[in-house]
């Protein structure tokens, strides 16, 4: 019986010729990154030092620190911590990356998604890596052992293989892709294991597409989502790895706890109702619903895919007076690129409120709103209160969804603008 | 080090399928700190007289993927304040287990203790045989073992004290070969 993706990067991590799902092993991380946010970071800078004695990381070139919520600080705490951070960093030779995007996402960027690598974080979305063949799992608390040992005791997790078949139509996204996978399978499918998605309809989804799909796998309840590298991904990836590991791929003959065959041929595009990530419907089932706050960006989209679909949406038209649509770009190095394409010059001249890339707007510190306002966002999560008061609704939808909303004010299917 | 076994009464029975914890105390309360403020807030929507019917020891039973979402901590330190000492479901989103293991907070896998319970019922979590009793009904349902790690993280009080523990065993292995 030949072994996944996952499999072979535990094995590997755990210094051992092979492991199976259900295996105790002791991993030792290729990469510990976080971004610093209190209770976190701050708390494990101080245990390290108060319960553990240990002063500096071993091997500091093994961590990455992000600073990226928060940015920029509004109030001199936040700038403190922020301090706190980069003393800290200075102090153990780890690099803080500020600045320059959503942490996890410019992780894949600098090269931490090395494929094959195996990467810890405490923050769930770092699956995203997972499209580089990088296995990356968010362990919350638990990131303290990553920092204290050089080894974390786990479970290897077994793997729920997801097949995608056929190409999606005009304005239909990686986004509805994900959410229909959700709506499909379940929010609990994958629970404590790892989503492995493959099929002939992978090749159809770009790299971009891919990164929002991994992104958002805990939603699914697994622990990590990963694509075995090809052709698209690994000429990518493999140029700016930090490590010089071979990549591995899952065997034919891989042991999977389930196997699911999904067709997105004829998806239609979605939104994700609140209060849940579990309630996926058809977008047109909701088409009309009033909506006052547009928010494009976020890890999971905000990508140039993402840009250029809503640029193109928008592109010689306005946006509804009094709609608030903010497009937050998932890192510098898009925003630049996104900027010389022209796209951020049709979004703006539409109406958009465009800033530079930060987690705020995402989970209710920037661009808030009040009781009583919905919108529509590319955002991660549509529970309750996370774009401000707890009695403010959030719709997800895909980025081109997003921008169409802005133009009517209503929840709006984008296909007819982008014909 | 054994776990202790857990014996309480079902304090209540959140039974909808992928329960999103910060409800407990409510959304707009998720950032507040101070535990006393927490533990005030916490289930007024679900049972304004919980905090005067829950005593130390008491368990909670969730249905299925418990924890869904996007779990904070301040809703289980609001309940371990008034004393709730476990949580028992039909299963647990993995974001919410290993936050709460972490925290030293026992949380048990027993699929099918929905049918298995009434609210106020009497429980027992055996860890050693590995079912939960429920001592009213003299019934009893087996639970998902723990996996290694998650079982020393509970023995230990959570992350900290297992981190050290297995400092110290490892010494030992050291000091004796």
């Amino acid at each position: 019986m030949g072994s996944t993706i996952a499999e072979k990067i535990l094995a590997r991590a755990a210094g051992l010729a092979s492991v199976k799902a259900g295996d105790e092993v002791r991993a030792k991380p290729d990469f510990v990154i976080a971004y610093d946010f209190p209770g976190y970071t701050n708390v494990i800078f101080r245990q390290m030092e108060e319960d553990f004695g240990i002063e500096k990381v071993a091997e500091p070139e093994r961590f990455a620190l992000f600073i990226d919520h928060m940015v920029p600080a509004v109030t001199p705490e936040e700038e403190d911590l922020h301090r706190n951070t980069r003393d800290w960093g200075k102090k153990n030779g780890v690099p803080v990356y500020e600045r320059l995007g959503i942490g996890h996402h410019v992780a894949s960027e600098l090269g931490y998604a090395t494929p094959g690598a195996f990467v810890v974080h405490f923050d769930g979305h770092v699956s995203q890596m997972g499209t580089f063949g990088t296995l990356a799992m968010g362990i919350r608390r638990h990131l303290l052992e990553a920092f204290v040992n050089e080894r974390i005791q786990m479970q290897v997790p077994a793997t729920v293989r997801v097949n995608l078949h056929g190409e999606t139509g005009p304005g239909v996204m990686a986004r509805d892709v994900f959410h229909h996978i959700v709506r499909e399978l379940g929010p609990a499918a994958c629970r404590f294991q790892v989503l492995e998605i493959g099929g002939d309809g992978l090749a159809g989804i770009s790299v971009d597409g891919r990164q929002t799909i991994n992104c958002l796998a805990m939603f699914t309840g697994a622990v990590t989502a990963i694509m075995n590298p090809d052709d698209l991904t690994l000429p990518i990836a493999r140029e700016r790895a930090r490590l010089d590991i071979e990549p591995v791929f899952s065997d034919a003959d891989a042991s999977y706890s389930a196997v699911h065959d999904i067709d997105v041929k004829a998806l239609e595009p979605v939104a994700v109702v609140p209060p849940s990530p579990r309630n996926t419907q058809n977008l047109a089932d909701h088409a009309g619903t009033e909506v006052q706050v547009g928010y494009l960006g976020s890890c999971a989209s905000g990508r140039l895919e993402d840009l250029e679909i809503a640029a193109r949406v928008l592109k010689g038209r306005h946006i509804k007076p009094g709609f608030q649509l903010h497009v937050v770009p998932t890192s510098q190095a898009i925003m630049e690129e996104a900027s010389r394409r022209g796209y951020l010059t049709d979004l703006i001249a539409a109406g958009a409120f465009v800033t530079s890339s930060s987690c705020d707007y995402c989970f209710g510190r920037a661009g808030v709103m009040t009781a009583g306002q919905r919108a529509v966002s590319t955002g991660t999560l549509n529970v309750r209160g996370r774009m401000g008061s707890p009695d403010s609704e959030i719709y997800i939808v895909n980025a081109a969804a997003v921008a169409a909303s802005a133009l009517t004010g209503k929840i709006t299917d984008p296909r007819p603008y982008l014909q | 080090m054994a776990l202790s076994n857990l014996q309480g009464r079902v304090a209540w029975i959140f039974e909808r399928a992928d329960f999103d914890i910060d409800e407990i105390v409510g959304v707009k309360n998720i950032k507040i700190q101070d535990v006393e403020k927490l533990a005030d807030m916490a289930m007024r929507e679900f049972e304004p007289e919980f905090h005067a019917q829950v005593q130390p020891g008491d368990l909670l039973v969730g249905n299925h993927n418990f924890g869904y979402g996007h779990p904070h901590y301040p809703p289980m330190i609001a309940m371990r304040h008034l004393g709730i000492a476990g949580v028992i479901a039909e299963s647990f989103a993995p974001g919410y287990w290993r936050g709460e293991v972490a925290m030293g907070f026992p949380q048990v896998c027993c699929p099918g203790i929905l049918d298995a319970v009434d609210r106020w019922d009497r429980v027992e979590v055996d860890w050693t045989a590995g079912i939960v009793r429920n001592l009213t009904r003299g019934s009893s349902l087996p639970f998902e073992p723990l996996a290694e790690a998650d079982r020393q993280m509970l023995e230990a009080g959570g992350l900290i004290g297992y981190l050290h523990a297995r400092a110290r065993a490892e010494q030992d292995i050291e000091a004796t070969s």
